[in-house]
């Protein structure tokens, strides 16, 4: 970061005029994690802009304001860079319930937000003018995972384990859905708090149910203390599938180390995925960074180059030139394409293809759609007394 | 049939393990509040502290959280002496409005050390993945044919054994040693234990440092199959709470037995009712033990002159 910063100050000379952004996001707190890659992401970003001329000739200068991950200080946080710094557009936050509450309070001010994360269904389906979506939501996440459920596993029945958090019950709640139109068995569908010490009780229930697949939406604590159980308990399911969010970032195979091995989970995105520009990114951020980011950095970096082209095509740089420069955008970005629709029931919503990742040698690689596959998947998985 | 036995025992051992160590958490409480009548609401907290020591012990020196059980014990005494020493003594002697001004300063002594955490190593949460984490013991591998699979964690069973060995140790400690009688004299009768010559002073000192110390081992065990964080003591002061008042204020033997309950409750509301009513059911035996064993289950042992 200071690296970046050194960068920023030489280039200041270039520019006659800086184009100032704050972005709440949760650099500290159980969310931090995810916070970092976007932050990281954010900066490869404005360096690359920056270097290609900034945005209508200003340089692009970010600041990152702490939400800790708590939706009430995520709106106090917006409230300041509406009211005091007079910011005409936002974007950034994390989690669900963050975004949720600062899209309440662009609405009611009249500013554009552009929404990078948060994935709950109901943020865009409030009929909000001036609330954008990039990333598809949570009902849309799991698209990918039932194609290759249909194709590949067919699964007769499920259980469901999820956190009861915004993210987590949303998540839930449209795969019982899914489900059903499938048709798969619902046998167990359980909720936790978050913070539980002990899975085994709740995953032996599942385990007398035999499941074909276990599907969990959790954070990335839970992910690993609930596959690591899993492997103690010897649950032998056809597939063990994540909701995204803790299944897809590193931390969840550093954790969980061998239990993770052929855990699959829904993501937006992959470093492999053949999007132009998204391969230099996850290079450029693995070099900086050791690790590939997750599909949160590449909505982060990502969401830059959409504000980009949005502001360069603003008739005027007050919030409603911006809203409805927004509400043209159509374009491809390191993420995927991005254009702002109204349908099913959604506004101003972002509707795209989603993946599948395995854990294989612990790594994470694409193996659904096969188009996008970066390995062939590996299925049936081996039973856990076969493993050695 | 055979899968509901299984269920239910492999329901009946994860109760029994996660209460082994819920009631070396409650037993450090239980025995502070023998001694000095009062419930150390930084308990928690002192175990996130700890939990701390072991952390940082483990990602700068490779040093595995058990055996951080040495160093994170002895450190938890001397904090728990200092405490108790320069903070709660003088508080004590106090004539103040409020009887419980010793709780109300634990109380504060607990936020202070969350926040100090919060500060110094961020709120973001930490684990320790060691190598043997998802290492387990099957019943397959001893008996081939068995009807059922019961597995039994290796990381937790060595939690488990480590706790009942100190609780053992603390047994000892306090039957068979001089010091130990003066604590247990103390708690049964200060004034007695005064004219009897008890250094009732230095015997509050110990006790707390004591209570700290076995809070900490705690810490310690629960790091490599659970995670860390600054706010995590809050929980952790619950439970120790709900099995202080469950074993019977101030009885160890009770404290044990407590701890182990509510591990078996806790398990079987999460497999038998759904596991978001965990926590009810935590409440619901704290609430039924208050009115129908005010004495908790010490009061029990009594009556069956079990107990001391």
């Amino acid at each position: 970061m200071t690296l970046f910063f050194l960068v920023g100050v030489s280039v200041t000379t270039l520019f006659a005029q800086e184009l100032r952004f704050s972005i709440p996001l949760p650099l500290t707190g159980s969310n931090a994690a995810f916070g970092e890659i976007e932050k990281n992401s954010y900066g490869i970003a404005t360096e690359e802009i920056n270097a290609k001329g900034g945005i209508k000739g200003q340089k692009v200068v970010l600041e990152f304001e702490d939400s800790q991950g708590k939706p009430e200080v995520s709106r106090s946080i917006a409230e300041k860079l509406i009211d005091v710094k007079k910011q005409p557009v936002i974007f950034g936050e994390y989690s669900s319930s963050c975004s949720k509450a600062v899209a309440a309070l662009a609405e009611e001010r009249k500013v554009p937000y552009l929404v990078v994360t948060g994935a709950t269904d109901d943020i865009t389906q409030q009929n909000y003018k001036y609330v954008f979506r990039m990333n598809p939501t949570n009902a849309y996440y799991a698209s990918g995972m039932l194609s290759f459920f249909k194709e590949v596993v067919k699964p007769t029945s499920i259980a469901i384990l999820y956190e009861s958090s915004d993210f987590g019950t949303s998540g839930a709640e449209d795969m019982v859905k899914q489900a059903e139109k499938f048709p798969m068995k619902l046998l167990v569908k359980e909720k936790y708090e978050k913070g539980a010490v002990d899975f085994k009780p709740i995953l032996s229930k599942v385990k007398a149910a035999g499941p074909d697949v276990i599907y969990m939406v959790s954070y990335v604590m839970d992910a690993s203390l609930l596959m690591k159980q899993i492997k103690e308990l010897r649950i032998d399911a056809k597939l063990y599938a994540g909701g995204a969010a803790g299944f897809a970032i590193p931390e969840f195979i550093q954790n969980a180390k061998d239990a993770a091995e052929y855990a699959v989970t829904a993501t937006l995105w992959s470093p492999q995925v053949a999007y132009p520009g998204a391969k230099e990114y996850a290079e450029k951020y693995k070099t900086l960074y050791k690790n590939y980011p997750s599909y949160h950095g590449a909505e982060a970096y990502s969401a830059l180059y959409i504000m980009k082209d949005v502001l360069t095509r603003a008739k005027s740089m007050t919030p409603d030139g911006i809203r409805e420069a927004m509400k043209a955008t159509n374009m491809m970005t390191a993420f995927g394409p991005i254009k702002f629709d109204d349908k099913e029931g959604y506004t101003n919503q972002n509707f795209m293809d989603t993946l599948v990742m395995q854990v294989i040698n612990g790594q994470h690689e694409t193996i659904w759609p096969q188009k996008y596959a970066s390995k062939k998947y590996l299925f049936p998985i081996p039973r856990w007394r076969d493993r050695k | 049939m055979a899968v509901q036995i299984e269920l239910f025992l492999q329901t009946l051992i994860a109760g029994i393990l996660l209460g082994g160590l819920y009631a070396l958490i409650g037993i450090g409480m239980t025995l502070i509040m023998g001694v000095m009548k009062i419930i150390n609401l930084a308990h928690g907290e002192l175990m996130m502290v700890a939990m701390y020591i072991a952390f940082w012990l483990f990602t700068l020196l490779h040093i595995d959280p058990y055996l951080s059980v040495f160093v994170a014990a002895p450190a938890l005494f001397f904090l728990g002496v200092a405490l108790q020493k320069f903070l709660i003594n003088p508080v004590l002697r106090v004539e103040s409005i409020l009887p419980e001004n010793q709780v109300i300063l634990t109380v504060g002594i607990g936020m202070v050390l969350a926040n100090l955490a919060t500060i110094f190593f961020t709120s973001n949460y930490r684990s320790t993945p060691v190598d043997y984490a998802t290492k387990a013991f099957y019943l397959t591998d001893f008996w081939k044919d068995a009807p059922i699979e019961l597995s039994l964690s290796m990381a937790w069973s060595l939690s488990f054994l480590i706790a009942v060995a100190i609780t053992i140790a603390l047994w000892f400690f306090l039957s068979k040693t001089d010091m130990g009688k003066s604590i247990r004299a103390t708690a049964q009768d200060l004034d007695a234990a005064l004219l009897m010559g008890v250094n009732v002073r230095m015997m509050r000192v110990v006790t707390f440092g004591i209570g700290c110390a076995l809070v900490g081992a705690a810490g310690c065990l629960f790091l490599p199959i659970y995670y860390l964080f600054p706010a995590l003591g809050g929980q952790f002061t619950l439970i120790a709470f709900v099995i202080t008042i469950l074993g019977g204020l101030g009885s160890t033997n009770g404290a044990i037995i407590g701890g182990v309950i509510l591990g078996i409750f806790e398990s079987m509301t999460a497999t038998y009712l759904g596991m978001g009513w965990a926590p009810v059911g935590r409440f619901l035996i704290f609430v039924a033990a208050l009115i129908f064993l005010p004495g908790g289950v010490a009061s029990l042992l009594r009556s069956k002159k079990l107990g001391k």
